[in-house]
C-alpha cells in the first residue's frame, strides 16, 4: 500500500443523511468494507466514501468504537466457519459504550454488520443476548416488538417440548 | 449481504408495528430497518444465549421458534462435544427417507390433504413448491441446509410426537414426572448419556436435549457450588467410578456451553475435577503403598482413566515407582571404569545395569496389565521416564567419566553402551495397553537418551582415528629411520606370488566380515556375559611384532580369535617376504590402519540406527573415517614409499654397483614389489570399502558424488600414477642394466671364436651366450614380477616398452661386435633365445621386431664366397617385416669379420655396374 506509512491520512465518509465525516484512515479501516473499498480505489483518491446505509449519529457512534479499538489485532477471517463460540465477555469500555437506547443498539449492530466490523458486531449481539437473558417470552416480545403468532396451546407446546432446558 | 435483502422482505411477517421503518423501507432500497435485526444477526445473538432463554425466545413467535429450532444450531453444539457423526447422520437420513416414503404411502388415505406437505419436507426436489403454501417465508433463508429445519418444523406440525420422532427422550421428558424435577431423572441414564446420543438430521435439538437434560442440572449446580461437598453430583452418585464418569461428561458438556460466563463455569468444573482427581489419586497411591494391585489400585486406576484418561494416575504410578526412587540400586556408572584396568572400560556392569532395568520393567509391565485398563498405554510413558531419568543419567555420568579417563575408553563406552541400550529396548515386552509401534517408540526413547552424546562422540571418533593412524605411521617412520642403516635385502621369491596374495586377501576378507566388537545379548535367555567376551578389545590386532614370521604366535584367547590370528600370521609371513621393501612402506601398518578404521567404523555405524539427523551424521562420519583412512594410508604412507622407491630407481647407476651377481636390480625389484604391495593394499581397501561401507549401507556405491567414493578413486589414481612413474624409471634402469651387462660380460670371442691350431673353430657349446642368458634372465624376472599386480593394459604397455628398448639395446650391442661365420651360430642362438623370450610375452609387434633381428643375424652365417647371396639378403626388406631398411642391414653386415674382403662383391651385387667404377 502506497499510503500506509505516511502521517495520519484521513478519509471522508458520507453518511445516509449526507453528512461528511472526516476520520483517520486507520480508524476507518476497522471496517473491512471501507478498507476493501479504499484498497479498490487505490491510493490517494480524496473522494468521499458514501455510506448509504448508516446515518450520521450511528456512524459517529461506530467511529467512536473504532477509535477506541484502532490498535486491536485484525480479526482472523475464518474463525466463524468453525464455531462462533467461546467469545470472551464484554470488556468494561464496551459495556459502557453499549449503554444506549435499544434503537441505537440495533442501529449499531446493523451498521457493524453492514460495515463488516466483526468485533463490534459481536459486542452488540452479546449485549442483546444479555438483554434477553432471564426474560419471559412476553417480556421479550415487548422488548423486541415481536408479534405473537402462536395460540396459547402452541406456545405451551413449545414449552413442554423443551422442558429439559428449563431453569431450576 | 444476500440475507439482508431477504430479511427485508421477511419483515412484514415478523413485525408490523414499526411503521416508520416500513415506510422508509418502502421508499428507499438502501436504508435499513430501524428495529428488527436481520435473521442472521438474530441467529448470532441466539448463540450467546443460555439454553433456557433460547426457548423462551422461541416462544415469542413462529419465526423465532424456527430460528431457535434450526437444526444446524444444535448440530453445532453436538459437534462441539464431539458427539455428532456426519456419516451416521447421512445413513440415518437416507434410511429415514426410505421409511418415511413407506409410511407416506400407508398414510395417504387418511391424511390426503396434508400429504403434499409431508412429501415436500422429505424430498428436497419438490420442497420449493410445497413451501409456498406455508406461512413461513421461504425467502428467509436460501441455503439448502435450511430445508432440514423447515422439514423438521413441518414434521413437528404434521405429526406431533408420532412415529420415529418420539423415541427415547421425548417420552421421558414429556412424562408428567419429568416436568416436576429434572433431577429425578434416572441417574443411571445420565451416566451413559453420551453413548446414547445419535446423529440424526432434524433431531439434533432433541438429542442435545437429552444430554442437556441429563447433565445441565449437575453442571450448573457444580458451577454454583462453593465447596466440593456441595454439588448434587457427589450426593447423587456415591460410587467414585460414577462420579468420575459424570465429571468427565460434564467436562465435555462444558464445551457446548456458549453463553457468557462459560469460562468461569468451565473453570469451576476443572477445579472440581482437580479436587476429585486428587482424592482418587491419594487412594490410588495408598493402594500402591500396600501393593494392593488388584484391589484398590486397579479400582482407582479405572476411576482415573474414566475421569480424564488417567494421566495423573500414570504420572503418580511412574513417579512413585521404586525404580525411580532408588536409582542407585541398579548400578553405579563408575563401576564400568573401576572394574577394568586403568585405561580400560568394562561393559560388564553396564550390562548388568541394563539387564536389571529390563527385568524390572518387564515385571512392571505385568503389574501394569493388572492395574490399568487396556485403553491407556502406561508402559511407554514409564519407559520414557526411565529413559529420561535413569538411562540418561547413567549414560551421561559414565560417558563423562570415561571421557576423563581417555578418549579411547570413551569411544568404546559410548558405542558399547549404546548397543546394550538397543538390546535393552528390544528385550522389553509391550503391555496390553501398548500401541503396536511400541518397539519403535522405545527405540525413540533410547535414541533420545543418546542423542546429546552422538555429536561429540562422532567427532571424537574421527579425531581419535586420525590421531591413532597418524601415530601409527609416525611410529613406523621413526622405527624406519632407526633401522635405516641396516638395510636388509632378501627378496620374496617370485614363486607363487599371486597365490600367496589371494590367500592373504581371503583371510583378510574373512576378518573384515567378522565384527570387532562382540556384545552379549540381554535377551530372555540372558546367557551370563562371561568375562571372556572381549568387548571392544581389539580382537583384530595383527601381530604387532615388527616382522617376525612366526605363525604360532597366537594371542591369549585363540578360541574366539582364530580368523584374526590366521590373518595376523599370514600378514607376518607376507611381511617377512616383503622384507626388502620394509624401508618403503609396510603392509602391516596398512593392516593396522584398516583395523583401527574398522573398529571406529563399527562403533560409529551403530548410531546410524538412530535414524534422523543423528543417523545421517553418523553416516557422514563413517564416510569421513574411511576418507581419512585413505588419506593417511595413501598420502602419508604409500606415497612417500613410492616416491622413495622411484628416487632410488633414478639414482641407480649400474656401473657403480659392484656386485652384479644378485638376482636382480635391487631398486627395481624393490619397486616392483612395492607395486605388488600397493596393489594388495588397494585390494584390501576395496574389500574393506565393500564390506564395511557398502554392505553396511553406510554409503552408496553408485553415488559418484559421495565423498568416500571420490576419495577412494583419488586413492586408486594416486596409486596408479605412482606405479606409472615408477615403471617409467624402472624401464630406464632395467635397460641400463641390460646395456651394462652387454657391455661387460660379452667377450669378443663369443661371436668371433678363435681359430684353433688345427684350423677348426673351437665351439664350446652351441647354446646362447652367457650374456644373452643373463639379459633374458634379468628382463624376465623383472617383468614377471608385475604379472598379477598391475592392470593388464599397463603390463602390456610395460612389456612393449621393455621389448622395444631391449631391441634397441641389442641392435646397438650388435653393432659393437665383430662376428665371424663360425660365431654366427652363437649369435643366432642368442637371437633365438631373445626371440623365444619375447614370443612368450605374446605381444605381436614385439615378436616381429625380434624375428626380424633373428633373420638379420643370418647374414653372418653366409660363407664369404657367396657375396651375391649376402647382397640379396641385405636387399630383401620383406624378410625383416619392414623393420630394417637395406641401409641398416648393410650396416649390420659391416660387422662381419671378413667384411672388407666381401665389400666389393656385395656392393657390386647391390648397386650394379656403378660400383665397379668406384
Amino acid at each position: 500500500m502506497a499510503t500506509s506509512t505516511e502521517a495520519p491520512k484521513t478519509v471522508t465518509l458520507t453518511t445516509s443523511d449526507n453528512a461528511d465525516i472526516q476520520v483517520e484512515r486507520e480508524v476507518a479501516e476497522r471496517s473491512i468494507l471501507i478498507k476493501n473499498l479504499l484498497e479498490d480505489l487505490g491510493g490517494d483518491s480524496n473522494e468521499a466514501i458514501p455510506i448509504p446505509n448508516v446515518n450520521e449519529a450511528v456512524m459517529k457512534k461506530v467511529l467512536e468504537w473504532c477509535e477506541q479499538h484502532r490498535k486491536d489485532p485484525p480479526a482472523s477471517q475464518d474463525d466463524d466457519s468453525d464455531s462462533r463460540k467461546k467469545s470472551t465477555d464484554i470488556d468494561e469500555w464496551d459495556q459502557k459504550f453499549m449503554q444506549v437506547d435499544q434503537e441505537m443498539l440495533f442501529e449499531i449492530i446493523l451498521a457493524a454488520n453492514y460495515l463488516d466490523i466483526k468485533a463490534l458486531l459481536d459486542v452488540g449481539c452479546k449485549t442483546v443476548a444479555n438483554m434477553i437473558k432471564g426474560k419471559s417470552p412476553d417480556e421479550i416480545r415487548k422488548t423486541f416488538n415481536i408479534q405473537n403468532d402462536f395460540t396459547p396451546e402452541e406456545e405451551d407446546q413449545i414449552r413442554r417440548e423443551n422442558e429439559w432446558a428449563e431453569d431450576r | 449481504m444476500a440475507t439482508k435483502s431477504n430479511f427485508k422482505r421477511a419483515v412484514p411477517t415478523g413485525d408490523h408495528s414499526r411503521h416508520h421503518v416500513l415506510a422508509s423501507l418502502h421508499t428507499t432500497q438502501l436504508v435499513d430497518s430501524k428495529a428488527v435485526l436481520p435473521a442472521e444477526l438474530i441467529a448470532t445473538i441466539l448463540d450467546y444465549l443460555p439454553i433456557p432463554d433460547m426457548f423462551r425466545f422461541a416462544r415469542t413467535s413462529k419465526r423465532m421458534q424456527e430460528m431457535v429450532y434450526d437444526d444446524t444450531r444444535w448440530i453445532q453444539r453436538l459437534k462441539s462435544m464431539g458427539c455428532w457423526n456426519d456419516v451416521e447422520a447421512r445413513q440415518r437420513f437416507e434410511e429415514a427417507m426410505r421409511r418415511r416414503m413407506e409410511a407416506q404411502r400407508a398414510r395417504e388415505a387418511e391424511e390426503a390433504p396434508r400429504t403434499g406437505v409431508g412429501l415436500n419436507g422429505s424430498i428436497n426436489g419438490i420442497a420449493g413448491g410445497g413451501d409456498a403454501e406455508q406461512k413461513i417465508s421461504v425467502t428467509l433463508f436460501d441455503a439448502g441446509l435450511e430445508e432440514d429445519v423447515q422439514r423438521k418444523s413441518l414434521d413437528w406440525k404434521v405429526r406431533p410426537r408420532t412415529g420415529m420422532l418420539d423415541r427415547g427422550f421425548d417420552d421421558m421428558t414429556l412424562s408428567p414426572t419429568g416436568s416436576s424435577a429434572p433431577l429425578t431423572l434416572d441417574p443411571n441414564v445420565a451416566l451413559k448419556v453420551f453413548s446414547n446420543v445419535r446423529s440424526i438430521r432434524g433431531m439434533a435439538r432433541q438429542e442435545y436435549g437429552k444430554v442437556y437434560g441429563a447433565l445441565a442440572p449437575y453442571y450448573f449446580d457444580l458451577a454454583r457450588s462453593r465447596s466440593h461437598t456441595d454439588p448434587v453430583l457427589f450426593r447423587t452418585y456415591r460410587d467414585p467410578e460414577q462420579q468420575a464418569q459424570m465429571l468427565s461428561q460434564l467436562k465435555i458438556f462444558a464445551k457446548s456451553d456458549f453463553a457468557q460466563g462459560w469460562n468461569q463455569r468451565e473453570e469451576r468444573v476443572d477445579t472440581m475435577m482437580g479436587i476429585f482427581e486428587n482424592a482418587v489419586l491419594r487412594e490410588f497411591e495408598q493402594g500402591y503403598e500396600y501393593k494392593d494391585f488388584d484391589g484398590r489400585m486397579k479400582r482407582y486406576a479405572h476411576v482415573l482413566v474414566t475421569l480424564n484418561g488417567g494421566a495423573a494416575g500414570v504420572d503418580s504410578f511412574i513417579h512413585n515407582h521404586p525404580l525411580m526412587l532408588d536409582k542407585d540400586k541398579l548400578g553405579n556408572p563408575a563401576d564400568c571404569l573401576r572394574h577394568a584396568g586403568p585405561g580400560q572400560v568394562s561393559l560388564q556392569p553396564s550390562h548388568q545395569f541394563f539387564k536389571g532395568l529390563a527385568t524390572a520393567l518387564n515385571e512392571e509391565a505385568a503389574i501394569i496389565d493388572r492395574v490399568f485398563p487396556m485403553s491407556i498405554d502406561v508402559l511407554l510413558p514409564f519407559v520414557d521416564r526411565i529413559g529420561e531419568d535413569i538411562i540418561s543419567e547413567y549414560v551421561t555420568t559414565l560417558f563423562d567419566e570415561a571421557h576423563e579417563v581417555s578418549i579411547e575408553v570413551y569411544l568404546k563406552a559410548v558405542s558399547g553402551v549404546f548397543e546394550q541400550a538397543l538390546q535393552f529396548a528390544i528385550s522389553l515386552k509391550p503391555t496390553q495397553g501398548s500401541m503396536p509401534n511400541f518397539q519403535e517408540e522405545v527405540m525413540r526413547v533410547i535414541s533420545r537418551c543418546f542423542e546429546p552424546h552422538v555429536d561429540l562422540y562422532l567427532q571424537e571418533e574421527l579425531d581419535f582415528f586420525k590421531q591413532k593412524s597418524a601415530a601409527e605411521v609416525e611410529a613406523w617412520e621413526k622405527r624406519l629411520t632407526d633401522e635405516e642403516q641396516s638395510t636388509e635385502s632378501f627378496f620374496m621369491s617370485n614363486v607363487n606370488r599371486q597365490a600367496a596374495k589371494r590367500d592373504f586377501l581371503t583371510s583378510f576378507k574373512k576378518v573384515v566380515m567378522m565384527p570387532v566388537n562382540v556384545l552379549p545379548t540381554i535377551g530372555g535367555s540372558s546367557k551370563p556375559a562371561s568375562s571372556t567376551l572381549g568387548i571392544n578389545g581389539d580382537t583384530l590386532d595383527p601381530t604387532s611384532g615388527t616382522s617376525t614370521p612366526i605363525p604360532s604366535e597366537r594371542s591369549a584367547s585363540p578360541r574366539l580369535e582364530a580368523p584374526s590370528t590366521e590373518l595376523a600370521a599370514k600378514a607376518a609371513i607376507m611381511n617377512s617376504r616383503l622384507e626388502g621393501i620394509r624401508s618403503l612402506f609396510s603392509i602391516e601398518v596398512a593392516l593396522n590402519l584398516i583395523h583401527t578404521a574398522k573398529s571406529s567404523l563399527e562403533r560409529a555405524a551403530r548410531f546410524v540406527r538412530l535414524g534422523g539427523q543423528s543417523g545421517e551424521e553418523s553416516k557422514d562420519q563413517c564416510e569421513n573415517v574411511f576418507i581419512s583412512l585413505l588419506q593417511i594410508l595413501g598420502n602419508r604412507h604409500i606415497k612417500p614409499g613410492f616416491d622413495k622407491a622411484v628416487n632410488h630407481l633414478s639414482a641407480y647407476r649400474p656401473r657403480e654397483v659392484a656386485d652384479h651377481n644378485k638376482q636382480g636390480v635391487a631398486p627395481l625389484v624393490a619397486f616392483l614389489e612395492l607395486v605388488n604391495v600397493g596393489d594388495l593394499i588397494q585390494q584390501m581397501v576395496d574389500v574393506f570399502y565393500l564390506q564395511e561401507l557398502v554392505a553396511a549401507n553406510l554409503t552408496d556405491r553408485d553415488d559418484f558424488l559421495s565423498p568416500a567414493c571420490k576419495e577412494k578413486k583419488r586413492f586408486e589414481q594416486m596409486l596408479d600414477e605412482r606405479v606409472a612413474a615408477g615403471l617409467n624409471k624402472g624401464i630406464d634402469v632395467l635397460m641400463d642394466e641390460v646395456e651394462y651387462l652387454c657391455g661387460t660380460t660379452q667377450s669378443p670371442t663369443d661371436f668371433n671364436p678363435l681359430v684353433g691350431a688345427d684350423g677348426t673353430v673351437q665351439l664350446l657349446d652351441i647354446g646362447p651366450s652367457h650374456t644373452a642368458k643373463k639379459v633374458i634372465d634379468i628382463v624376465q624376472s623383472h617383468t614377471s614380477m608385475l604379472v598379477g599386480s598391475t592392470d593388464k593394459n599397463v603390463l602390456d604397455v610395460f612389456n612393449q616398452e621393455v621389448g622395444l628398448r631391449l631391441f634397441t639395446a641389442l641392435c646397438k650391442h650388435l653393432k659393437r661386435q665383430r662376428i665371424s661365420v663360425d660365431g654366427a651360430i652363437k649369435l643366432i642362438s642368442d637371437m633365438n633365445a631373445y626371440n623365444t623370450y619375447i614370443a612368450s610375452l605374446r605381444n605381436k609387434s614385439l615378436t616381429q621386431y625380434f624375428s626380424a633381428l633373428r633373420e638379420l643375424s643370418q647374414i653372418y652365417l653366409i660363407a664369404p664366397n657367396h657375396a651375391k647371396d649376402i647382397a640379396t639378403i641385405i636387399a630383401d626388406s620383406d624378410r625383416y617385416h619392414g623393420i630394417f631398411r637395406a641401409e641398416e642391414v648393410y650396416e649390420f653386415a659391416e660387422r662381419r669379420v671378413d667384411w672388407y674382403q666381401l665389400k666389393r662383391e656385395v656392393e657390386k651385387q647391390m648397386y650394379g655396374v656403378g660400383c665397379v667404377t668406384m
